[in-house]
């Protein structure tokens, strides 16, 4: 029935298991950062000191009392490692839909080098207990708002509207510009650059100098202001410009996202560090920070959380737009 | 529509342009992953700037001194991995932290020693929890990214911090019950633990257990020791050894067999010990050092029937009483004895003196010969990783904030006893200074202080300000 509807529809190579396990993936994914972010805010990443074993147990059959009535960390670095494997079954799902309903050939080896990412991944989170090794967790906490974006852009690939971008925009006037496609593509890279910064500050060891970690803080707030100006010129743009509703919703959804994670940025400095002019405010000035505390560490995680969801939007974004023109480009749109 | 020519450069750019971004992200990505990552180097970084700041004074060079020091303190304090507790000192200072002399002696009634060695281990090394939540490392989870590693307040946040992260070398602690030059007492430690300091980067570790706090205090006394005994043995390397005559600061050939009685202990092995168990000696004193802080003739404050249930209700008396005795606490506070206003302003806003700076800055600035104005002067001392002086600013008392906690109790020992480390005085009190404040006249500062916010002095029964 829904082969006849996507005919109708003239997109023949739809398939909505493969969309859904896309969607899937991406859905699972970003509570999965969530977790694994509170990993980090809590340094719980050496609470289960063996992998892929849980204390011995496999992780699947470790007893649930154990862990999710069990101390916190515990239950954060198990309920990662769950989730984990979730999507990396998901993936595994989208791979054999990919090669057996998509007819794309560059799809089913996005499909399988998604999927080898999201393994890579997992090594590299068990790489990271077995070693103990910050510089690992750094990296494992950087490819994986790469894998959640990743993952989003799939969930658009394989969406009908991939197949057919313009139905109905004929005469309608709608386009994406050439500057929209290159500055949001710009945005997703400063963002991913942007997230690498903040996972530098978010991983410091004792032995960094002073200086370094002022450095990185001072590079952390000038990327901000370009981010910042870089979507304000891009959500201009989309609102000025006839601009397809597809890629303007994501790029003002961006703009939002930026100025959220602005906030949240300003709050985890003040919830780890306190403002250095903090005395120039009377509710600055009483505030004493909960190490551990529970909004201190929602604040912090959510500020990595956006970060990863930021990355996600401007390559759905990207991927939009430069699906569009290309369409454009060959012909199939007036 | 046609396809563009393969050749069509304008066409091609968004390829090239693709390839070049790719290019870019992934160099930036390389070097972002490795800024910072400083290899964990297994040792304390040593103390280099007070090292120059006696090269500055004594015109010396420290060269072999700083060495010497480093192989004596990793022998006798371990590692940043593996801490040790050099429980030999205890031969020279019997009955406290003597837990090594004491169970010699079969002597179980003697005190709780000083630092536990099993709350070292678990304070230091790398992060990590089991499966029944017992933590580890947690002097890297919780404090190395302001007070760095050796306890030096140098830690990767320090320089965006205000005030600057806590040096823990010189056994100076601000907030503490205890006079003026004497060290803190456990409990000083643990309160700052557990409360924070408002309105900076020391957060308030309540949500830890018990036991992690007992093992931060114990780490903070370790680190405390350590950076002290550090600048003695650098300070004898600058004018005690004889570097021309031969003479070592340390030589491991000194270093007595285990089990050794102290009076088999090669002379110089002993002299150094002494050195350490004198430091040691005066974080044991400070056990037996607390203030009792006196309590008010009459509540600080006013209360009114609808406070706490009606629990001190106040006559007409009392609360004349008060009235006058704030009006006495102005007086004091912009009077020439107590002299409040000089650095906190006639209205309280710390507006007075501006331009002071705490002792963390005046060892390696003044100390030094250094003007800590001066930045070009300074900048032998911040190529090795000082942080750029600040003044320290006088209070605003008018927010009724107060970084060393707000009881009335906090209060008297702020006004009494001073603040270590910094421009505030303890106050000259009677009847060791006849000219000075009688006791009762604290409290008429307090009350006057606690008139200036709309905060609500502690009513809790028992406390200072609740009455007696």
């Amino acid at each position: 029935m829904s082969d006849s509807r996507n005919e109708e529809q003239g997109c023949p190579q739809f398939s909505k298991l493969t969309h859904g396990l896309a969607v899937g993936l991406t859905v699972v994914v970003f509570p999965l950062i969530w977790v694994g972010g509170l990993v980090t805010t809590y340094d719980a990443g050496m609470a289960v000191p063996d992998w892929p074993t849980t204390y011995g147990w496999n992780m699947f059959a470790y007893p649930a009392s154990t862990w999710l009535f069990g101390p916190f960390d515990l239950m954060v670095e198990h309920s990662h490692r769950l989730l984990a494997s979730l999507s990396g079954m998901i993936a595994i799902g989208l791979v054999v839909a990919a090669w057996k309903l998509d007819r794309r050939p560059w799809f089913r080896w996005w499909a399988v080098g998604l999927l080898l990412l999201v393994i890579a991944q997992g090594v590299l989170g068990g790489v990271r207990v077995l070693l103990d090794e910050r510089l690992v967790a750094k990296i494992h906490g950087c490819v994986g708002p790469a894998f959640f974006a990743l993952a989003a852009a799939t969930g658009v690939l394989t969406s009908r509207w991939w197949f057919a971008p313009a139905a109905g925009m004929e005469g309608a006037g709608r386009r994406v510009g050439k500057a929209v496609a290159i500055v949001v593509s710009g945005l997703c890279a400063l963002s991913y650059l942007q997230l690498v910064l903040g996972a530098q500050l978010r991983h410091i060891t004792g032995w960094m100098s002073h200086r370094s970690f002022r450095g990185l803080v001072h590079a952390h707030l000038a990327m901000a202001g370009l981010l910042l100006m870089g979507v304000l010129v891009a959500a201009i743009m989309v609102w000025w410009k006839p601009t397809i509703p597809r890629v303007r919703r994501w790029v003002m959804g961006l703009c939002l996202l930026v100025v959220l994670q602005i906030v949240l940025g300003c709050a985890t400095w003040v919830v780890n560090y306190a403002l250095p002019w903090s005395e120039l405010n009377k509710t600055l000035a009483g505030y004493t920070i909960q190490a551990k505390g529970f909004v201190e560490s929602l604040v912090v995680t959510a500020h990595m959380a956006t970060g990863s969801l930021i990355v996600a939007f401007a390559a759905v974004a990207s991927v939009r737009a430069w699906r569009f023109r290309w369409v454009v480009k060959q012909g199939r749109v007036q | 529509m046609n396809a563009p020519p393969r050749n069509d450069r304008r066409n091609a750019l968004p390829q090239d342009g693709g390839v070049k971004l790719f290019r870019v992200m992934w160099v930036g990505w390389c070097v972002a992953a490795v800024i910072g990552c400083a290899p964990s180097p297994g040792a304390f970084p040593p103390n280099r700037i007070f090292a120059k700041r006696l090269e500055l004074t004594d015109d010396i060079d420290l060269g072999k001194g700083l060495a010497e020091s480093q192989v004596l303190l990793a022998e006798l304090f371990g590692t940043p991995d593996q801490p040790r507790w050099p429980a030999m000192v205890s031969e020279l200072t019997p009955g406290r932290s003597g837990d090594a002399a004491a169970s010699r002696r079969g002597d179980t009634s003697s005190p709780e020693p000083l630092v536990r060695l099993e709350n070292l281990r678990r304070a230091a090394g790398a992060v990590r929890s089991d499966e029944q939540g017992v933590h580890w490392g947690l002097y890297r989870a919780n404090c190395v990214q302001c007070h760095g590693v050796a306890g030096d307040g140098l830690g990767p946040a320090a320089a965006l911090l205000n005030p600057y992260p806590r040096d823990f070398r010189m056994g100076k602690f601000k907030w503490k019950r205890t006079p003026l030059g004497r060290r803190p007492t456990r409990d000083d430690l643990r309160r700052v633990l557990l409360r924070g300091v408002p309105g900076t980067a020391m957060p308030s570790f309540a949500n830890l257990d018990a036991d992690d706090i007992e093992a931060l205090v114990d780490y903070t006394i370790y680190l405390s020791i350590r950076g002290e005994f550090e600048r003695r043995l650098l300070s004898l390397a600058a004018q005690e050894v004889d570097w021309q005559g031969g003479e070592h600061l340390y030589d491991p050939a000194w270093l007595p067999s285990e089990g050794m009685a102290a009076q088999a202990w090669p002379a110089q092995w002993r002299d150094l010990m002494e050195e350490l168990a004198n430091i040691v000696a005066q974080w044991q004193a400070a056990e037996e050092l607390p203030i009792d802080v006196p309590h008010p003739d009459f509540p600080l404050v006013e209360r009114t029937p609808s406070d706490d249930a009606g629990q001190l209700s106040e006559t007409g008396g009392i609360e004349q009483q008060i009235i006058a005795s704030i009006a006495h606490g102005g007086e004091l506070f912009r009077g020439t004895v107590a002299s409040c206003s000089f650095c906190h302003g006639d209205d309280a806003t710390g507006t007075g003196q501006q331009n002071n700076y705490d002792e963390w800055t005046r060892d390696w600035t003044v100390l030094a010969g250094l003007n800590p104005g001066d930045t070009e002067a300074l900048r032998p001392m911040l190529e090795l990783g000082a942080l750029k002086p600040r003044p320290i600013l006088p209070r605003n008392l008018t927010w009724g904030i107060f970084r060393g906690g707000d009881t009335p109790e906090d209060l008297y020992l702020r006004i009494a006893h001073g603040v270590e480390g910094t421009p505030m005085p303890a106050a000259p009190l009677q009847p060791g200074n006849p000219q000075g404040l009688r006791q009762e006249e604290v409290w008429d500062l307090i009350r006057f202080l606690l008139s200036l916010s709309d905060r609500p002095a502690d009513p809790r029964p028992g406390s200072p300000g609740g009455g007696t």
